[in-house]
Formats: structure tokens, sequence, C-alpha cells
């Protein structure tokens, strides 16, 4: 009786899935796959690729710094500007099955850690006060070379309210912030992303308070 | 500005400014065009599997990664900038006309075949600039890739048409990332003593 049959011994693996590749900072990168069913066996999961300009198909370097049912390229094994074709095979005890090739170019899926170090700071002059904004690029991601590029965007709002105000910022790594409310406690966060990638997570909050009483202090015009 | 003045010459560090902003510019718009293209004519029709191994500067050797690009020597590296850029005069000239007879191509992908068209060139012209500048008397010998594929882009069969433009705006999109990556490169390590 087939039931019976597939109770005792179990079932070859179901098809597993490529799920997405990410690089976060075009020198390495990870990708990961959807395991199918196990069939009820242990199974064992390969991924194989190939890449463009290259006949021969490699065993993926790495299967542990990426976490579980992932592969990890390290420096040595990634290259930009070149289709990678990955597969994955799942085998048990009653046979294998293969995943739907999965194509992807290191360019494309670069998605930077989030910057670090946002600080406030309140600058108040004689014409005119406002919010200094700055932070630091994510420490993993090598811009004083010029290997990556970093466009970032700020997002700021008053503690109690919802509403986010996102302000791109474009190559710089600080913003003036002009025109916030004396005496409202203010949260900020910024993100970035390379060359139209991915934008990377937000950075952890920031938070800052606008001093109650800020006037532009009083103009002397000397007209002779 | 009297002859042969220095005073008015413009320095190497603005010629890069103005180069990496087109660059970057350039690489913008040619995402943005092979991101509408793939979105309206691509889609589940499997073109990336196809375009493996077949763009018309594969023949140029470029660095693939970070070591290959900062070990390479910065006067080799301007030339494959100028390779690549020379390589790909002929197949943009050819895709402004060609781009126009797709059916019911939007105009923002028309518009965007004719704007890099127009930069690409006005970038070539700035990089002999800087390189006239970093090595004079060495123009980079003329090295580029010819581009046979004008008769794929008006094919009959449609499928194997939309192929081919999907492959040259892919190939396009590479190249114009590598440039604009490689000037980036370059400008930190030449103007900037690798401290951008």
């Amino acid at each position: 009786f087939s039931l019976n049959t597939c109770l005792v011994n179990g079932q070859p693996p179901g098809k597993p899935e490529m799920i997405r590749c990410r690089s976060p900072e075009k020198e390495t990168f990870t990708c990961w796959w959807k395991p199918g069913s196990d069939g009820g066996l242990p199974t064992n999961y390969t991924l194989l690729y190939t890449k463009e300009r290259e006949e021969s198909y490699h065993e993926c370097p790495d299967y542990v710094t990426g976490g579980p049912n992932s592969c990890y390229f390290d420096q040595k094994h990634t290259s930009v500007w070149t289709i990678y074709n990955m597969t994955v095979k799942a085998t048990n005890a009653l046979g294998s099955n293969i995943s739907t090739p999965y194509y992807v170019d290191v360019a494309y899926i670069v998605e930077p850690n989030p910057p670090v170090n946002l600080t406030l700071e309140w600058v108040g002059q004689a014409y005119a006060s406002y919010l200094l904004l700055k932070w630091v690029p994510p420490p993993r991601a090598d811009v004083r070379s010029g290997w990556l590029t970093l466009e970032y965007e700020l997002r700021i709002r008053p503690k109690e309210e919802p509403e986010w105000d996102n302000i791109f910022v474009g190559l710089g790594t600080k913003y003036q912030l002009f025109r916030l409310n004396p005496g409202i406690k203010y949260v900020a966060q910024v993100r970035c992303r390379s060359d139209r990638g991915e934008w990377s997570q937000w950075s952890s909050e920031s938070h800052f308070q606008v001093p109650k009483e800020f006037k532009l202090k009083d103009i002397i015009v000397w007209i002779f | 500005c009297p002859n042969g003045s220095n005073s008015c010459q413009v320095s190497l560090g603005d010629l890069f400014d103005r180069a990496v902003r087109l660059s970057h510019y350039i690489h913008s718009l040619s995402s943005e065009m092979f991101n509408e293209f793939d979105e309206r004519y691509a889609q589940g029709r499997g073109f990336i599997a196809k375009a493996i191994n077949s763009c018309h500067t594969s023949s140029l050797t470029t660095p693939e990664d970070k070591e290959q690009a900062q070990q390479i020597h910065h006067e080799d590296l301007l030339n494959v900038v100028l390779s690549v850029l020379r390589s790909w005069n002929d197949p943009l000239l050819h895709l402004v006309s060609e781009v126009q007879r797709i059916k019911e191509a939007p105009d923002t992908i028309l518009w965007k075949a004719m704007e890099i068209e127009e930069q690409n060139k006005r970038l070539l012209e700035g990089m002999e600039k800087i390189v006239g500048r970093v090595h004079p008397g060495d123009l980079g010998n003329e090295v580029y890739s010819t581009w046979s594929g004008l008769p794929s882009l008006q094919l009959a069969d449609e499928d194997s048409r939309l192929f081919a433009f999907y492959n040259l705006l892919h190939c396009f999109r590479r190249d114009s990332h590598k440039i604009d990556n490689y000037l980036k490169l370059l400008k930190c390590r030449l103007i900037h003593d690798s401290n951008c």
C-alpha cells in the first residue's frame, strides 16, 4: 500500500528555491534558498554555480558564514559585472531535486549596511540657528578608495508624531536643517545606497531636543 | 586669456569632477532605461539566461573586482575607460534610431536613448582631455570593440528583436557602471591620494 510505503520510507526531496542574494560592499556576497520538503529524510543541499566566460561548475565555497540555507562568497570568489548562474540541489536517500536556475550579477545586489554614528548638534549663530546632522559611512564599505560611492537619505520627525519627513541628501555626510520648532524633541535616522542599488536599513534612532528659546540676535546695520 | 598661459587651464581635479558627474548621470539613465524596458517588454521571457556572454565589449579585459581594479596601473585603467567608451559610439547611435521603431515605446525610453548618446560623446571628449593631461602623447591607441548587432535590432521576429534590445541595454548598463566605477576609483587615486 503506497501510503504505508511513504510513511515508512519517506519521499525524495521537494524542489528548493533560490530566494535572494545580497552584497553589503560589492566585495563579497551571500545567497539564500528556501528548502522544499525534506521528504521525511535527512536531506543534503549543494549549491552549484557557473560564471559568465567560464565553462565549469563550482560548488559553493562556504555554507557556514551566511547561516542556514545560504552560500557565502568571499572576495576570492566574487566578481562584479559577471552573471552567476546558480542552482541548488537537494538530495536524500530516495533521490534528488534541483532548483530553477537563478541568475545574479553582484553589481545589482549591493545593499550596504546602515550608516553609523548619527549625531545631532544644535548650531546657534548670529544670523541663523540650525540642527547639524552628521554621520559616518557603514564601517565595511570602502568609500575612501572610490570603490563604493554612497548616497544618503535622512528622515526626521517630532518624537510625538508618527509621520516622517524624508530628505534626500545625495553624496555628503552632513546636513543642515533649518526651521525646526523650539522646545520640540525630534527623532532622526539615516540610510544609504550605492549606484542606485537597494537602500540600506535605517540607522538606529538619534534624538534631539531643540532649545525652547532661540531668536535671531539683533543685527546692527551701520549706514554711513 | 594669453596664449600658452597655464592659468586658464582647467585643473585635473575639475576635469575629473566633471567626468565623474557625467558618468554617474549616464549610468543612472542607463539603469532607468534598462529597468523600464525590462518591466515593459521582457517579463517572463527568460532573456537574462540568453544574455550570458553576449556583450560586444566582453573581448576587452577589464577589472572585475576591487583588487584587480586597484592593481592595474592608472594609465592602463584610463585606457580601459577610453576603449569601453569608444566601443559604444556606434551602437548608441543606432540605438537612438532603432528604438523609435519599437511598438509603443514610451517617450521616456526614447528620450533617455538620445540623452545617453549625447552625453556619452561628451564624456569621451572629456576623457580624451584627461588622458592627454595624465600621459600626453598617448591617446589610448584607438583600441575598441566593434559592434555588429544592427541586423538583430531589425529582426522581423518580435521575440528575437526584443531580446536584441534587452541585450544591448543590459550590456550598456553594465559598461556604463564599470566606467563610472573606474572613474571614481581613478579620481580618488589621482586627485585625493586614495582618501576620498
